[in-house]
């Protein structure tokens, strides 16, 4: 009896499920950066980047050694496909492993696939249960992914790594968005608002650049925001963790070092009808550059500094919502999101137009930005009188 | 299958156990001396150091008297002193006039200056009292023979374990020899509520058994348990007390200890004071101890004598090293194999680096490896101390450097192992079940991940908690929590704020399986 027992015991894991695959980790391709593009055609072109953990543990030691290596740390192969199924599939006609993808840093789209939609073509990162969600995803501007994956990048040895790091440190000082491909799926499940994907762009052989946003609309790209307008969405949007503002002051520059702001939007309602779009941003940052003669010692002085640092973001504000209205008629911000919360009955009715809608209303920005701290310094560094 | 394997290890055990000594004299002692001689010299036959001395003496050689030892068993110096000289010089000198009752009896009141003197008037017991290292006086004309104690010490000096190490605390350990191990214990408990009851067990080794507990605080069931399954031992021979912790272990098939055992006399002491039953046996020096928990593996006597933050900290991290010890090679095969999803990007990228090129599977690599290591184990416990030094220095080339370099294991393997096999020495109890575990988890952790790994977890878990001591709970405190004794679990309480003595020995539901216990015990010796 007591055999038995323990037999059934011993057979129960046979009828749970897990993952079965017993694979070797040195029978893995490790994916570092996946890019998506199309062809003129219309096929689905897939690019990877992979990285050869022995070579790159060879390169690390050599540099130690100071020698020079032999083989290079990564491989980018590129395939096309129907479907990017088919092609990452396709591909192991040209790879010697199976392509392991949950160690993917970041997805880099094609500014032609993002032209013709990115939600359907999304739907395998979606199905596929090696998808790792924290993937960073950017759209290349101007050059495909393929040449984007092979830059050979004198910082770090893989470059997905190099390119998720300038989007860390980009995100950090509010020059561009990040999103994650789990946040990218939210949003485009979201009707709300329209989706916004991180900038990449080619500098030269060795460098990229993550910098602006591009903008979707019904899944499409329309069109991008440059830097200061990314900030100014970033801004009102909420999404600013800190940044550097320059200011023109009468005597000369001044930046100041935005420390905490937080973003409120808002649609007023008048009769029933939207009348206009609020923002609210309250900040607080410090001086972190000056060079000019005056003294910020008095409230006075300080004051008028805010009201500066003010006008300046509520011009980037006014850049970025003027881009999103007039040009690409995209409510990239969100506000949907809050008449569907405040005003259902009303959401329901214009829900398909709500973009038309958004592009005509009035904005009523204001910022109200505090500056507590002057560094180490009272007075500007000059000769004393 | 295991009634059917109990059955047949019963009838081997009885078909050995016949008597094969005694059989022609269990009877009483003749009075004549010649006949006595006689049946003694039959007995002996061929035992070379079996010595008889007789001493004739009195006026005409009416006194006669038969000394009976074996030689090196007795102390010759006291036997002499103590025996022969005081006889031969009394009845010399003195003119005898009487019958044989009364010399036997002046012999044994006035004449012999040893301490221990005992009379018996059977063959048999005379006969076992000569070959346990007693020197017997057979007395022409009496119906009774005197046992005098001499026996020589015998044995190594008390000294510090080598097997239990303690930073604090007492260095002396139990040797070999049974009365030097009841002085050691009754030294430290001055008390006579401190019982030693002795019986012999194995039909021709007639070993001495020595049950030790301290009557009020030990729980009488258990004491009454112990008894019991004592008794119900039928063997030729007990050399250890290895021997007697397989006869009474409640589960004879588990990986777990049962039944507890310690060289250090504190250590000992310390469980006799918290209500636990001693099991002393003569020519061990290893002390059993009943009933033993899973907690006591985790617990040391140091713990006692330090503060208590470190011995809670200490405790932790023992069942953590044996928690490691058991599962880190499966959980290793489990990663690399199976749930490569799970592991950070920059390891993943070493793990895949220092697999590049190796030509056994992650499994195949781990069983090498820690078979290597087990060899060297094992080596290191057999072969002569001296040799120790250069098996040390292959054991860390052949492990660590060379199977490298030749690509047949990786960094991480032996980085993996190697904490492993530091690990599996935290907990001494419990090593030789850990090594076992580990390959049970490694060859489950290949075929299902984790997912194996947490299926032979619940297992053991689910059999551990079916395990029960001489009736107490294996996993007491904790399974069934017995509040009051997790003071002096995982967590610890200073020793000031102790202050009641342990329960779990007295929990209500240890009565009623002590009673199936024994119900069962019963069943087996009947068929």
């Amino acid at each position: 009896m007591k055999i038995k027992k323990v037999a059934v015991v011993l057979l129960l894991p046979a009828l749970l499920t897990g993952c079965w695959d017993n694979v070797d980790l040195a029978d893995i391709n490790i994916v570092t950066a996946l890019g998506i593009d199309k062809t003129e055609d219309g096929k689905i072109v897939v690019t990877v980047q992979v990285v050869e953990p022995g070579a790159l543990q060879l390169t690390s030691s050599s540099q130690q050694g100071g020698g020079s290596s032999q083989s290079k740390p990564i491989f980018v192969k590129s395939y096309q496909g129907e479907t990017i199924y088919d092609a990452l599939i396709s591909m192991k006609a040209i790879v010697d492993k199976r392509l392991f993808l949950s160690t993917t840093q970041v997805l880099i789209l094609g500014e032609r696939f993002c032209k013709e939609g990115i939600n359907e073509a999304l739907d395998f990162m979606r199905r596929n249960h090696n998808t790792e969600y924290l993937t960073d995803v950017l759209v290349a501007r101007g050059v495909t992914p393929e040449e984007i994956l092979k830059i050979q990048s004198d910082m770090d040895a893989i470059p997905a790594i190099y390119i998720k790091e300038t989007a860390e440190n980009t995100a950090i000082r509010a020059k561009v968005k990040r999103t994650t491909l789990m946040e990218l799926f939210k949003e485009i499940q979201n009707v709300c608002n329209q989706v916004t994907i991180g900038q990449i762009t080619k500098v030269d052989e060795t460098t990229v650049k993550t910098e602006g946003t591009a903008v979707f609309k019904d899944g499409k790209l329309v069109g991008w925001l440059d830097q200061y307008q990314t900030r100014g969405y970033l801004f009102a949007t909420d999404r600013v963790k800190g940044t550097v503002i320059n200011v023109p002051v009468d005597d000369g520059r001044m930046s100041i070092e935005v420390m905490h702001s937080s973003g409120k939007m808002e649609v007023k309602f008048k009769d029933g009808r939207p009348s206009h779009l609020s923002i609210r941003v309250t900040l607080e940052g410090n001086i972190g550059e000056y060079a000019g003669e005056k003294m910020f010692t008095s409230p006075e002085g300080v004051y008028e500094l805010e009201k500066l640092l003010n006008r300046e973001i509520k011009k980037e504000i006014m850049m970025a919502l003027n881009k999103a209205q007039k040009d690409y008629s995209s409510d990239i911000f969100g506000f949907g999101e809050f008449v569907h919360k405040h005003h259902p009955r009303y959401w329901k009715e214009v829900v398909d137009e709500w973009d038309d809608i958004f592009s005509k209303l009035p904005a009523d920005i204001q910022v109200n930005a505090k500056i507590r701290r002057g560094g180490l310094m009272k007075s500007p560094l000059m000769r004393d009188e | 299958m295991f009634e059917r394997l109990k059955r047949r290890l019963k009838l081997g055990t009885e078909q050995d156990s016949i008597d094969t000594i005694h059989m022609d004299i269990d009877e009483p002692l003749p009075s004549n001396i010649e006949r006595v001689k006689e049946k003694l010299e039959k007995v002996f036959s061929a035992c070379s150091d079996y010595i008889q001395r007789e001493i004739v003496c009195g006026e005409d050689g009416s006194v006669r008297i038969l000394v009976s030892f074996i030689e090196g068993l007795v102390d010759k110096k006291i036997l002499n002193q103590d025996v022969i000289r005081p006889i031969l010089n009394h009845f010399s000198s003195m003119r005898l006039e009487g019958k044989p009752a009364r010399i036997y009896q002046l012999i044994m009141e006035c004449i012999i200056s040893n301490n221990e003197v005992i009379e018996t008037d059977n063959m048999q017991q005379a006969i076992f009292k000569i070959v346990s290292g007693d020197a017997v006086l057979f007395v022409n004309g009496s119906k009774r023979a005197l046992v005098v104690g001499v026996k020589a010490p015998e044995g190594r000096q008390v000294q510090e374990p080598d097997t239990e190490v303690s930073i604090r605390g007492s260095r002396e350990g139990f040797v070999e020899n049974l009365g030097t191990n009841m002085v050691l214990i009754r030294k430290r408990i001055k008390n006579p509520n401190l019982k030693f009851e002795r019986i012999q067990l194995g039909s021709q080794t007639k070993t001495d058994i020595c049950i030790c507990y301290i009557k009020g605080l030990a729980n009488e069931e258990i004491i009454n348990e112990v008894r019991n399954r004592l008794k119900k031992i039928r063997c030729d021979g007990i050399l250890d007390s290895g021997y007697i912790e397989q006869y009474i272990t409640d589960n004879r098939f588990s990986l777990f200890p049962l039944v507890g055992n310690s060289e250090k006399c504190d250590k000992l002491v310390a469980k006799l004071l918290e209500g636990r039953v001693a099991i002393l046996c003569d020519g061990t020096p290893y002390i059993l101890t009943v009933p033993y928990l899973f907690i006591e593996a985790i617990q040391t006597s140091d713990d006692y004598y330090d503060h208590a933050f470190f011995a809670s900290f200490m405790r932790i991290l023992r069942l953590l090293a044996l928690l490691v010890s058991i599962m880190l090679p499966a959980m290793y095969v489990a990663l690399v194999s199976f749930h490569h999803t799970v592991i950070p990007f920059k390891l993943i990228i070493a793990l895949a680096s220092s697999r590049q090129g190796i030509p056994f599977s992650p499994f195949v690599e781990a069983l090498l490896m820690i078979a290597a290591f087990e060899f060297l184990r094992e080596a290191g416990v057999r072969m002569p101390r001296t040799i120790g030094q250069a098996l040390s220095i292959v054991g860390a080339i052949v492990l660590g450097e060379a199977s490298v370099n030749a690509g047949i294991a990786s960094n991480l393997m032996v980085i993996v192992v190697a904490i492993t096999a530091i690990c599996s020495f935290i907990v001494p109890p419990l090593s030789r079940t850990t090594m076992l575990l580990r390959f049970i988890f490694l060859v489950a952790a290949n075929l299902f991940g984790f997912l194996g790994i947490f299926c032979v977890g619940i297992s053991v878990i689910i059999h551990l908690c079916r395990l029960r001591s001489f009736g107490i709970p294996y996993m007491a405190p904790f399974s069934p929590l017995t509040a009051a004794d997790l003071k002096d679990s995982l967590i610890m309480v200073p020793i000031w704020a102790m202050i009641t003595r342990p329960r779990i020995l007295f929990q209500s539901d240890a009565k009623s399986n002590v009673g199936i216990k024994r119900q069962e015990v019963d069943k087996i010796s009947e068929d």
